[in-house]
């Protein structure tokens, strides 16, 4: 594996995992935050449809940026 | 650390208490009023079919409780009878539920204490409950027996007081004549409310590596758990509708509450109060035990870590799967998310019950000769009745648990891909969902650029979010093209 190759991967790996986090901490936020659930404009029947959405990408985020990290 | 067999230290009544005590939780101090607005006085009807409905799935728990007596309840009947990813899901689903009770029971608990003790930390109260039974449930399962033991004694002896003087005292302000609002529909409905009061009772089969005399004992625990549960439900909600009609339950946070001070006063909220915290208390001990025994056994096969089957040199009990296990619920607890994910916990449950029965008709036909020290009566309809109920209560669950059912189920799949297939072939199955991620916020992208979107955004928001929806798609495009050109081996 060339140096380019390696430093790319733990880049884009650790973004990654970075997006998977913030997106699992705004599943939690909708769940947990009235607030933000007005912000967004998503109604109490919606947010588990959201939290299911936020939630699958971001797990599958941080699974997919582990696996470049640990390239 | 080493790994060695679990010690059988549970006898017939320490595995009772542990069947009655899973499932008498705090339900059963909250569900009353909302059933009996759907039910009227007929709820009496509504707990006696819950228990027979119970009862058919629990006979199939005690023929392979006592054919198969190793860790892991339904996930091991299901390894028996399936294999594969089915019996994967099984005790998948089952780990989480247990957790997601234990939490829920823990969190049930805290808030109780905060009725007493205002100024207390939920979080903080629910944490230390958690840690308190990890320590018994490490140091041994006759200690964990014992503890659920005395604990279910005050239980039962709080509501034997409850009924004993709800039976003998003067004040008849309510009506025993069974009178349905809603006709039989309403008591089907209600049915389906409070079978959760029922859940619970299968912990017998989940720690039945370490009951004494398995061909024996578990079956007569698991029969001895139903009569007793459908007698004890059946006899408060008796006592409730003589004392009270059952239209003044609506609406009540406590229901049991209030109908025991109608008659004995403020002691009588006090002894209702005292009973939901023991069971409370009953239900974290038992659920942290048995979601330790199914990490315990997916480990076994080869499902989860290896470190989960690893038994504490001296107590013999699964140390890593209590320990990690715990701190998940502490963290469900702590971060008050358990309110909203214990609607999955009925979902598990209730898919456990579907796979029980499921295995036990295929291991009757694939496995005629294994021995069986205790037989299902009435077999094939016993089963089958046992698969049609449970299937009929998944229809009337909420759709918000049926999706969160959903999320846990491919989380569950995810899982079993990981630890299952090659690395490589996991790779390549993310750099796919990479690259449709990458084309998805692409397309996502340009629908904001071109204002078509059906929501309406400020200039300035449209403009932020066309910004990451790029870079995701630039970061998600690059990810799936590391993935693909990987090296395989």
């Amino acid at each position: 594996m060339t140096k380019a190759r390696k430093v790319a991967s733990r880049l884009v790996g650790g973004f990654q995992c970075g997006l998977g986090g913030f997106a699992s901490v705004l599943a939690y936020l909708i769940y947990a935050s009235p607030s933000i659930q007005d912000m967004l404009a998503i109604t109490s029947e919606e947010v588990p449809l959201y939290m299911f959405l936020f939630l699958v990408f971001g797990m599958f985020s941080i699974l997919s940026g582990f696996l470049l990290v640990h390239e | 650390m080493e790994e060695k067999s679990l010690k059988r230290e549970l006898g017939l009544l320490h595995a009772t208490m542990m069947g009655i005590g899973g499932a008498i939780c705090a339900g059963v101090f909250v569900t009353l009023g909302y059933a009996a607005t759907l039910a009227g006085t007929a709820l009496i009807i509504a707990m006696i079919l819950c228990g027979i409905i119970n009862l058919f799935t629990m006979l199939s728990y005690a023929e392979l409780g006592a054919a198969l007596p190793s860790a892991g309840g339904e996930y091991t009947f299901a390894k028996a009878s399936f294999g594969g990813f089915l019996s994967f899901a099984t005790g998948w689903f089952e780990w989480i539920s247990n957790m997601f009770y234990a939490a829920f029971s823990s969190v049930g608990f805290a808030f109780l204490i905060s009725y007493i003790i205002p100024t207390v930390s939920i979080p903080l109260i629910a944490i230390i409950t958690v840690a308190i039974f990890t320590v018994i449930n490490i140091r041994g399962v006759k200690e964990t027996g014992l503890t659920q033991t005395a604990l279910m004694i005050i239980l039962l002896g709080l509501l034997g007081v409850f009924i004993f003087l709800g039976i003998f005292t003067s004040q008849n302000a309510g009506s025993l004549e069974l009178k349905a609002p809603e006709g039989f529909l309403g008591v089907l409905r209600a049915s389906a409310f409070i079978f959760v009061v029922y859940l619970g009772g299968e912990a017998i089969a989940v720690a039945q590596a370490e009951i004494k005399d398995p061909s024996k004992t578990i079956p007569r625990a698991i029969l001895l758990t139903c009569f007793a549960l459908i007698i004890i439900y059946t006899t408060i909600a008796f006592v409730v509708f003589k004392i009270v009609p059952a239209e003044s339950l609506a609406g009540k946070a406590s229901p049991l509450a209030y109908v025991a001070e109608q008659f004995m006063g403020p002691l009588g909220v006090g002894i209702i109060t005292v009973a939901g915290i023991i069971a409370a208390l009953s239900s974290v001990n038992t659920s942290i035990m048995a979601s330790s025994r199914v990490a315990y056994a997916l480990a076994r096969d080869g499902y989860f870590p290896k470190g989960f089957f690893a038994l504490h040199a001296r107590f013999r009990t699964p140390v890593i799967a209590t320990l990690v296990g715990s701190v998940l619920i502490a963290a469900f607890a702590a971060t008050g998310i358990v309110n909203f994910v214990t609607y999955a916990t009925d979902f598990g449950f209730i898919i456990g019950f579907v796979f029980v029965n499921l295995s036990l008709i295929k291991l009757r036909r694939d496995k005629p000769n294994l021995h069986r020290p205790f037989k299902v009566p009435l077999y094939p309809l016993t089963p089958i009745l046992g698969i049609i109920t449970s299937l009929l209560l998944i229809f009337f669950l909420e759709p918000s648990t049926l999706l969160i059912g959903l999320e846990l189920f491919i989380f569950g799949l995810i899982a079993y891909y990981i630890k299952m297939v090659g690395h490589y072939r996991i790779c390549l199955a993310m750099s796919g969902m990479n690259l449709g991620i990458s084309a998805f916020s692409a397309l996502f992208a340009s629908l904001i650029i071109s204002n078509l979107l059906p929501i309406s955004l400020s200039q300035d928001i449209a403009l932020l979010l066309f910004c990451v929806t790029i870079l995701v798609s630039i970061t998600y495009l690059i990810a799936g093209l590391l993935n693909i050109t990987r090296k395989r081996g």
